[in-house]
């Protein structure tokens, strides 16, 4: 029964990405006895090519933080030649910083589609590790609060003055704490799994850590008020973490600019490129990692929506800002618009608005391409691409403003484009790496996709005979 | 959180077509009261136009009082129509249900409320009709499209007429309905507004489409409408407190707010007065309630980014005028009932689940928060007027004369009066959708325990 | 993203002196009685809806017993990127192409936009339909309009006068003398604190005085790029360095 079961999902799966009929056949049911041994023997890293990848990864992240190294001690000081660095480490927390929101929001609002990808979602929060090593060398170049003996403009009015390194610190942490309070929220039925179908250290190191799950009432109770909380927890620092690094990082080093959404801004499309790796993860997952018994069109396709409301949510934010800066027309708002997107970095400014909102916008719109697994993909890409770009544009052109002219009212020379030199490219290169390789080394202890949450995706979802046609029914439990 | 409840079809049509088949006895007396307090309304707003605007306490900076801000009250509470039936509908939430047909008609009045006190407000409001329908061909002067105050009208009038179309497409079966129960001209009335509507598979598929396809086509326009008419502020640099790049979303958020809110308090009164019990049910204020913590929590998150940006600059006007409205009297007091009312009272009372399943606290609750959104609109609105810039010669303040007090009165009455109108003809739930929620819900039976389940048709 | 100026004959403006101000309000009156401005009478100060196109500011600068009283006058800049002007759903302000910003009444519907965008709060309202005492209505200037209810007024730089200045140049087949045409408050000021001409004539007044190295415009970070120029107060006893404002 099983067996046929999962025989007819696979065969429906195959045909899903190119026939339109296949779109109503509905997933078949996998039993849960399958579910568990599947995924725990997806763990083992012997089995695919990850090992050889991870190797590449570590390399290449080493490489980076070596040449970080190099250029710390090169060019100290010069705050300028930071600001690659300053963009990646935005756009990397803003990806993977974002996707964990993917699976709390949809759990609080008890989803059932949202299961099979929450884990993956989670473990994307790990590489705020990574963004926070990185933010070091971006600490030590920030400008002071006080500079020349006058306080510049910041949020932290009147506190000390090392608030801004302070409290990037300090939110970062508490992001990384956050994070692995969730994962591990998330993936204590998991351990519990790995206790009782692995061998060796897996076994152990499950054992220790499922804390003797044995999966009571008052156990699943505990589990989902955890996660409740750390997700809360989770989402609050989140948006902390975005408030303090697009002040501090990016708006209070240019004079004049004084912009109330850029935080909510940097915080949408944050949201946004992190359901666009979501999707991108998944993808690799049924592609290369043999989940696509697992993950169905159901999850693209209701990814790939809410990635298309986050694009056109983007644009909205943008214009709200340019509006009322365009319109305003007074000495602060035409530096806005003359330095940060006719300025120097103009085409930067153009590429970006197209892979952020213009393209995704118009292929995201057709149902076609997000029921298809391939479409919502690059989708995902064009606007992972996109948020790149917009960060280079924001963070490289705050960074390049000499420190000597912070106090300024607004800035009235604008300083020329900052080229990136071959230390930003490793530099950038590698952190990015160190983000994938900690998100795939994760993959290597917990299954990409959470057994448990698998498990209760398929109870609660049935494929039932409606009339004529073919339903799902879903179940809601209080 | 869907309750597994059997309604038979014959019940529910019985019970929620009563205000129309078996009006109640104290919808005359209600609607009369309505009636004279909307007359004398009129009335005074004829004596206004007749005097002119120096019957306002209005003077020279604050050139904007309560007009603009009850404006901005109705244009938001307008939000709530779209929220509940466009996004829910697509975000495929069941228990928006029974309250669609309430929220989209609140849409429609208080837009065309909202309309009248820009028209009040102008000091020859018989020309404005110039910039609504420009008639000046002759000289070749069209209305200033850089003007705010154009896309305003545009914005609103788009949004009034998309949302009385899906407010009427929504109402054919149900119109279809009264027509096969009523005798003589009501029988002539409901047969011509139902538009043959017999209820074939083609009509409602028609019908279902043409609902899809207005929700994702009135999205644009519900946030535009609360962004253009934030925009009517946030564009000018001189007045201080305004020049805000946050100030579209935060209103479209806090529109949200104040509209669900209004549904809320509606839904109450509309299960007391006809009594629904069966249909609105606490689980429906459950879900609103939960809705309404997220939404209040990121409103409250805007309107703290509104603050601190506005203080960031330290520039001395900005900080004048932040002094004023927080710290100084009497605006200081309207600032903390304002923070009171419209989040830590109410949002403290949702986080029970008991305050959430009890009608009369949700009733009293969503009200606090309208007074608390009216005062965030007048705070934002007038203190920024009174202190716009250095020259100190112009620093002044607002006291609304009684007549622009009734007129906010007035308009209260006015939304109600036009809804108990409604009511009389038109059933204020809808009754297929409520048909179609109970072929909906269905269970699951996992082990020993029944798990209530929804049908979703396949995509 | 500055509007740029076109070449044209005329760019009227005006240089105050503030140096030289000694904030006898005699170009308050004189507004007043040249436009036809209402009279304000005790009510309208209670309700702050007093109509004055042009004021003069008093403000205190220092502590008893070193203190001093400083004087601006404060009219309608008529500046070149004027805030007031885009937001009128009805043009009935633009700027024309002689640096006036101009507000044509029968276009007004008083929607009071204008007065909110203007940073400098020279726009007045028209609360009431306006009433001369009997005494007073053969007093009224028959080349300015009598505003009615409901509309926005402000200061035109007496375009009246201005216009009749160019009319009879042009009638004499001439071009405009520097000082021909004078405002009603220029023409009043004892001290010629305010000077009126034509930024467009390098030779006019107004153009040599504002090449002085006591220039400012009020509320400069806002670019709206004003027509009125300020030459700041020297103080003879303080350095000059630190009187600017």
């Amino acid at each position: 029964m099983a067996s046929e079961a999962i025989h007819s999902g696979a065969q429906a799966d195959a045909h899903s990405g190119t026939h339109e009929e296949a779109h109503h056949e509905l997933p078949a049911r996998v039993e849960p006895d399958v579910i568990t041994s599947e995924l725990v023997a997806s763990t083992d890293s012997n089995s695919t090519g990850v090992r050889n990848w991870m190797w590449i990864l570590g390399i290449v992240t080493l490489v980076g933080i070596g040449v970080g190294f190099a250029k710390l001690l090169i060019e100290w000081g010069d705050q300028s030649e930071w600001g690659y660095t300053a963009a990646m480490v935005a756009f990397l927390f803003s990806v993977f910083g974002g996707a964990p929101l993917v699976a709390i929001a949809p759990t609080l609002a008890k989803a059932n589609w949202v299961r099979p990808v929450a884990r993956f979602a989670a473990l994307c929060s790990l590489a705020s590790i990574v963004c926070t090593i990185w933010m070091i060398p971006l600490i030590l170049n920030l400008p002071m609060l006080v500079v020349d003996g006058a306080r510049r403009r910041s949020i932290w009015f009147e506190g000390p003055d090392v608030s801004p390194h302070m409290w990037a610190l300090v939110s970062m942490i508490t992001l990384i704490i956050a994070a692995l309070g969730l994962i591990y929220a998330y993936a204590i039925p998991d351990f519990a799994a790995m206790r009782d179908h692995s061998t060796g250290w897996k076994q152990r190191f499950g054992s220790w850590m499922a804390r003797g799950w044995i999966g009571t009432t008052i156990q699943w109770r505990t589990l989902r008020l955890r996660i409740g909380m750390m997700g809360t927890l989770y989402f609050f620092t989140f948006v902390f973490v975005h408030f303090v690094i697009s002040t501090d990082f990016a708006m209070s080093l240019v004079p004049g600019w004084r912009d109330a959404i850029f935080p909510m801004y940097h915080a949408i499309s944050s949201i946004q490129a992190g359901l666009a790796v979501t999707v991108l993860g998944l993808w690799a997952a049924r592609r290369y990692m043999g989940m696509d018994k697992y993950l169905h069109l159901d999850q693209f396709w209701s990814i790939g929506r809410l990635m298309f409301a986050f694009t056109l949510l983007w644009g909205y934010f943008f214009i709200s800002a340019f509006i009322v800066y365009w319109y305003g027309r007074s000495g602060s708002d035409k530096m806005w618009i003359d330095y940060l997107i006719l300025g120097p970095y103009f085409w930067v400014f153009i590429l970006g608005v197209l892979f952020i909102w213009f393209t995704p916008w118009w292929w995201l719109i057709w149902n076609r391409v997000r029921r298809s697994y391939n479409g919502t993909a690059i989708g995902a890409g064009l606007i992972l691409f996109g948020v790149f770009l917009d960060r280079v544009r924001l963070y490289v052109a705050a960074w390049a403003v000499p420190e000597d002219r912070i106090h300024e009212r607004f800035l009235t020379e604008y300083p020329s484009a900052v080229l990136p030199d071959v230390m930003d490219l490793f530099i950038m290169v590698g952190a990015l790496a160190g983000c994938v390789f900690i998100v795939l080394a994760a993959t290597r202890v917990l299954p990409i996709l959470s057994i448990w949450d698998v498990q209760q995706f398929n109870l609660l979802y049935r494929p039932v005979n409606y009339m004529r046609t073919k339903v799902s029914l879903i179940g809601k439990p209080d | 959180m869907q309750q597994r409840r059997t309604i038979d079809q014959i019940h529910t049509n019985r019970v929620l077509l009563n205000g129309q088949l078996d009006t109640p006895k104290w919808w005359a007396p209600t609607v009369i009261v309505l009636g004279i307090i909307v007359a004398i309304g009129f009335f005074m707003i004829g004596i206004m136009v007749n005097k002119g605007l120096g019957v306002t306490g209005l003077s020279r900076p604050v050139y904007w009082g309560l007009f603009i801000t009850t404006f901005v009250f109705w244009v938001g509470i307008s939000h709530a129509g779209i929220m509940i039936s466009a996004i829910l509908r697509l975000s495929q939430a069941e228990w928006r249900r029974p309250v669609t047909r309430a929220a989209e008609l609140l849409t429609v009045f208080s837009l065309l409320t909202a309309l009248m006190f820009p028209l009040m407000h102008a000091g020859r409001p018989w020309r404005i009709i110039y910039f609504i329908l420009p008639y000046d061909f002759a000289r070749g002067i069209m209305p200033n499209i850089r003007s705010p105050l154009i896309w305003d009208p545009v914005a609103i009038s788009t949004y009034l007429t998309g949302s009385t179309l899906f407010l009427y497409i929504a109402l054919l079966p149900d119109l279809g309905n009264l027509r096969d129960r009523t005798t003589g001209w009501q029988n002539a009335l409901y047969t011509i507004l139902s538009l043959g509507w017999r209820g074939n598979p083609r009509q409602w598929k028609l019908q279902t489409v043409g609902g899809i396809l207005l929700s994702a086509l009135m999205l644009p326009i519900f946030v535009s409408v609360h962004s253009i008419v934030s925009w009517d502020f946030a564009v000018t640099p001189a007045v201080e407190g305004w020049h805000s790049t946050i100030f579209a979303p935060y209103f479209v958020i806090g529109a949200v707010h104040s509209g669900v809110s209004a549904v809320v308090t509606m839904m109450a009164l509309m299960r007391w007065l006809w009594k629904w019990e069966d249909f609105i049910r606490p689980e429906h204020f459950d879900a609103l309630a939960r809705l309404l913590i997220v939404v209040a929590t990121g409103w409250l998150a805007f309107t703290f980014l509104e603050l601190i940006f506005a203080v960031y600059g330290l520039d001395a006007p900005e900080l004048a005028l932040r002094e004023l409205q927080i710290f100084q009297w009497p605006w200081n007091i309207l600032f903390i009932t304002f923070v009171i009312t419209g989040y830590i009272i109410p949002v403290g009372m949702w986080l029970q689940k008991s305050v959430r399943n009890n009608i009369a606290l949700m009733f009293w609750s969503s009200l606090f928060v309208n007074i608390g959104m009216w005062l965030e609109r007048f705070l934002i609105i007038v203190p920024g007027l009174a202190r716009k810039t250095p020259f100190v010669y112009t620093w002044e303040s607002y006291r609304p004369s009684g007549l622009e007090w009734f007129i906010l009165f007035w308009s209260l009455a006015w939304v109600t009066f036009l809804m108990l109108l409604f009511s009389r003809f038109f059933p204020l739930v809808p009754l297929f959708e409520q048909k179609e929620s109970q072929t909906f819900s269905d269970s699951i039976k996992i082990g020993r325990v029944k798990v209530p389940a929804i049908v979703r048709e396949a995509d | 993203m500055t509007l740029q100026r076109e070449k044209r004959d005329y760019s009227w403006g005006m240089v105050v002196d503030v140096d030289k101000c000694t904030g006898c309000q005699a170009c308050v009156l004189a507004c007043q009685a040249e436009n036809n401005v209402p009279l304000n009478l005790q009510d309208r100060f209670e309700r702050a809806r007093v109509m004055s196109w042009i004021r003069v500011e008093r403000y205190w600068e220092g502590e008893f017993p070193d203190i001093k009283a400083r004087f601006i006058p404060i009219m309608c800049q008529h500046c070149e990127n004027a805030p007031c002007e885009p937001v009128c759903p009805v043009f009935a302000t633009y700027h024309n192409n002689e640096g006036l910003n101009v507000q044509v009444y029968n276009r007004c519907v008083g929607t009071r936009y204008c007065a909110n965008g203007c940073p400098y709060i020279v726009r007045f309202f028209n609360y009431w339909e306006p009433v001369w005492p009997e005494a007073f209505r053969n007093h009224l200037n028959p080349d300015v309009t009598v505003r009615s209810r409901g509309i926005m007024e402000k200061c035109s730089f007496c375009i009246q006068r201005i216009r009749r200045g160019v009319r009879n140049a042009e009638r004499e087949n001439r071009d405009v003398v520097d000082g021909e045409i004078q405002t009603a408050c220029t023409q009043a000021c004892p001290t010629d604190a305010l000077v009126f001409g034509n930024f467009m004539d390098e030779d006019s007044k107004v153009s040599k005085m504002k090449k002085d190295d006591r220039h400012y415009t009020l509320l400069p970070h806002l670019e709206t790029d004003p027509n009125v120029v300020y030459l700041a107060k020297i103080d003879t006893d303080k350095s000059a360095g630190e009187s600017h404002g």
